[in-house]
C-alpha cells in the first residue's frame, strides 16, 4: 500500500501585511513592514508601545447580531477559514465538506473578551458579566464557528501550544488525511492578542522588542546583533489539506505538498529553547517526508528576535544541516508581519507555500548588523528569486512543543 | 415610544430579528434567541429604562407579549420602589 499524501489545496490569511495572500506576498517581496506603534489605548504604560496590526473591523464582515457572539479571535478565523474554502474551489461540494474536518492553532483564544469580562467586574465593578462571555472567550470557539457556518462534521480540535499551535493543528490535520481517516481537512491558526492586558503580560516578560522611535517599523530584527525581542501580532491563516488522489480526481489547483511534520519538545525550562529539541524536530519532519538534508531548498525559520531563539535556532539548523546550513537560504518573515503567536505556524507555512509557488525566498528585513552567532544566509533586506523545490517552515514555543513542517512545490509552481 | 415599540426597536437592531415577524404571539425562540440571548435582553432594558433587575429573570417569559408586560411590570415596582426608598429604609434601621 502507497502512503496516502497530502496536497494543500486552498490558503487564506488576515496579516498585519494584508486580508489576502496576494496582498501579504507583494508586502513581504517589497520587504514592507507592518510594525508600528499603536495607539495610547492601547499602549499605555508599555514599555515599548509598537505592535502588529491587522486592518480589520469586524462590522465590516458581521451584522450586530452576529458580531456579539464572536470575538475578534473568532471574526479573524472565520474570514481566513473562508478565503481558504473559496479558494479551494470546495463551494459547492456540500458532500465533500460533511467529512471535512477542521484544526485550529490559538494560544490565547478570545482575549477580547476576557478583558472585557474583567474590566466589567473590576473597573466598573459591575456584576453585568455578558451571558456569551464564556463562549465567545474559549480557546475552540474560532474552531466551532468555522465548522458550524461551513457544515464541516469532520473531527473538529483545538490545539494551543503556544507559539507552534497552528504548526502543530496543520500537522496533525496532514496525519489524519495520511492515515485514511478523512479526505479533506481545514487546518490553521489564528490569534488576537493586542488588548490592554495581554500586551502588559508580553511586556512584563521581557520579550517584547524596544521600540526604533526613528522607524517603528524596523523594530523587530530577527537575527541581527541589534535584536531586542519580538514584535506581537494579530491574524488568522488557513490551509485545505486534502488527500492527492481526491485533489487530481476534482481537478484541484494543488498549490503545494505537504510532505512531513516533526515534533520534538525541549523541556528544559518552560521559556528556554533547545538545540537538542528544535533539531530533532527537523530530523523527525525530514524523516516523516523521506527526505535528507541536502533536500531543502529554503528554511522559512522561526526568527523571533528574541536573543535566545535566534542564536539557538541556527545553532539547531547547523546541527541538523552541517556544512549545507551554511547553503541554505533561511528568512525570519517575523521581521515584517510580527509574532502571531498560535496563528505564526500557519501564516509562515502560507508564505512557504508562495515561496515555492513562485521561486521567490521572501527577505529577513532589518538585518543591518550581523550576530557572529547568527551566520548563516538570512536573505538579508531584499527577496531573492531562487529554485526552490522542498522548504521547510519552523515553529517552537514557550512550553517546548517544536514543530516543522516541510512543504514540496507543486506541479504549477514556476520553474526558475 | 411604547413597551413594545421599544422592544421592537431593540430585538431588529440588536438581534436581527426582521419587523414583521414581531407580535405579541411570537415567541422569543422562533425569532432566533436562545436563552443567553434573552439575558443579555435583561441588560439592554435595564441600560434602556434605567431600571435595575434584582434576582432571577422569570423563566416564563416565552412570547414577546410576556417580555412587554414583563417590562412594564418592572418599570412600575421601579418607579414603587423609588418612591418608597425612604420609607423603606427607616424601616429597616
Amino acid at each position: 500500500m502507497t502512503a496516502r499524501r497530502v496536497a494543500v489545496t486552498g490558503l487564506g490569511v488576515v496579516s498585519p501585511l494584508g486580508n489576502s495572500v496576494g496582498e501579504l506576498w507583494d508586502n513581504l517581496v517589497a520587504g514592507r513592514s507592518a510594525v508600528r506603534r499603536l495607539p495610547p489605548a492601547l499602549s499605555q504604560g508599555l514599555r515599548s508601545p509598537i505592535g502588529a496590526p491587522v486592518d480589520f473591523d469586524g462590522k465590516n464582515y458581521f451584522e450586530p447580531p452576529r458580531l456579539r457572539l464572536l470575538d475578534r479571535v473568532s471574526q479573524l478565523a472565520l474570514i481566513a477559514a473562508q478565503q481558504a474554502i473559496l479558494d479551494s474551489r470546495l463551494r459547492g461540494a456540500p458532500a465533500e465538506r460533511e467529512h471535512c474536518g477542521v484544526f485550529v492553532g490559538t494560544g490565547m483564544g478570545g482575549a477580547e473578551t476576557t478583558e472585557e469580562g474583567y474590566h466589567t467586574l473590576y473597573a466598573q465593578q459591575s456584576d453585568r458579566i455578558k451571558p456569551y462571555s464564556v463562549l465567545n472567550a474559549m480557546a475552540n470557539a474560532p474552531a466551532a464557528w468555522i465548522g458550524i457556518d461551513h457544515g464541516l462534521h469532520g473531527p473538529m480540535l483545538t490545539y494551543s501550544t503556544a507559539c507552534s499551535s497552528s504548526a502543530v493543528a496543520v500537522g496533525e490535520a496532514a496525519r489524519r488525511i495520511q492515515h485514511g481517516d478523512v479526505d479533506l481537512m481545514l487546518a490553521g491558526g489564528v490569534e488576537a492578542p493586542l488588548v490592554v492586558g495581554v500586551l502588559r503580560a508580553w511586556d512584563a516578560m521581557r520579550t517584547l522588542a524596544a521600540e526604533n522611535a526613528l522607524d517603528p517599523s524596523t523594530s523587530c530584527r530577527p537575527f541581527a546583533a541589534t535584536r531586542t525581542g519580538l514584535v506581537l501580532g494579530e491574524g488568522a491563516a488557513f490551509v485545505v489539506l486534502e488527500e492527492w488522489e481526491h485533489a487530481v480526481a476534482r481537478s484541484a489547483h494543488i498549490h503545494a505538498e505537504l510532505a512531513g511534520y516533526g515534533l520534538a519538545s525541549d523541556l528544559a525550562h518552560i521559556t528556554r529553547p533547545t538545540i537538542e529539541g528544535q533539531a530533532k524536530a527537523m530530523q523527525s519532519a525530514l524523516s516523516a517526508a523521506n527526505l535528507g538534508p541536502q533536500a531543502i531548498d529554503y528554511i522559512n525559520a522561526h526568527g523571533t528576535a528574541t536573543a535566545q531563539n535566534d542564536a539557538v535556532e541556527t545553532a539547531a539548523i547547523k546541527a541538523v544541516f552541517g556544512e549545507r546550513a551554511y547553503a541554505i537560504p533561511v528568512s525570519s518573515t517575523k521581521s515584517m508581519h510580527g509574532h502571531l503567536l498560535g496563528a505564526a505556524g500557519a501564516l509562515e507555512l502560507v508564505i512557504t507555500v508562495m515561496s515555492l509557488k513562485r521561486g521567490i525566498a521572501p527577505p529577513t528585513m532589518h538585518l543591518d548588523v550581523p550576530d557572529p552567532a547568527c551566520d548563516l544566509d538570512y536573505v538579508s533586506s531584499r527577496a531573492r528569486a531562487a529554485r526552490l523545490g522542498v522548504a521547510m517552515s519552523n515553529s517552537f514555543a514557550f512550553g517546548g512543543t517544536n514543530a516543522v513542517l516541510i512543504l514540496k512545490a507543486g506541479p504549477a509552481a514556476i520553474p526558475l | 415610544m411604547n413597551t413594545l415599540d421599544t422592544l421592537v426597536d431593540i430585538l431588529t437592531r440588536d438581534y436581527g430579528v426582521a419587523r414583521e415577524q414581531i407580535e405579541l404571539q411570537a415567541t422569543l425562540e422562533t425569532l432566533g434567541l436562545d436563552s443567553l440571548s434573552v439575558l443579555e435582553l435583561m441588560f439592554k432594558i435595564e441600560d434602556r429604562y434605567q431600571v435595575k433587575i434584582t434576582g432571577d429573570t422569570p423563566s416564563d417569559l416565552q412570547t414577546v407579549g410576556d417580555v412587554v408586560r414583563y417590562i412594564d411590570s418592572l418599570v412600575a415596582t421601579n418607579s414603587a420602589t423609588r418612591d418608597l426608598k425612604p420609607m423603606e429604609a427607616s424601616t429597616n434601621s
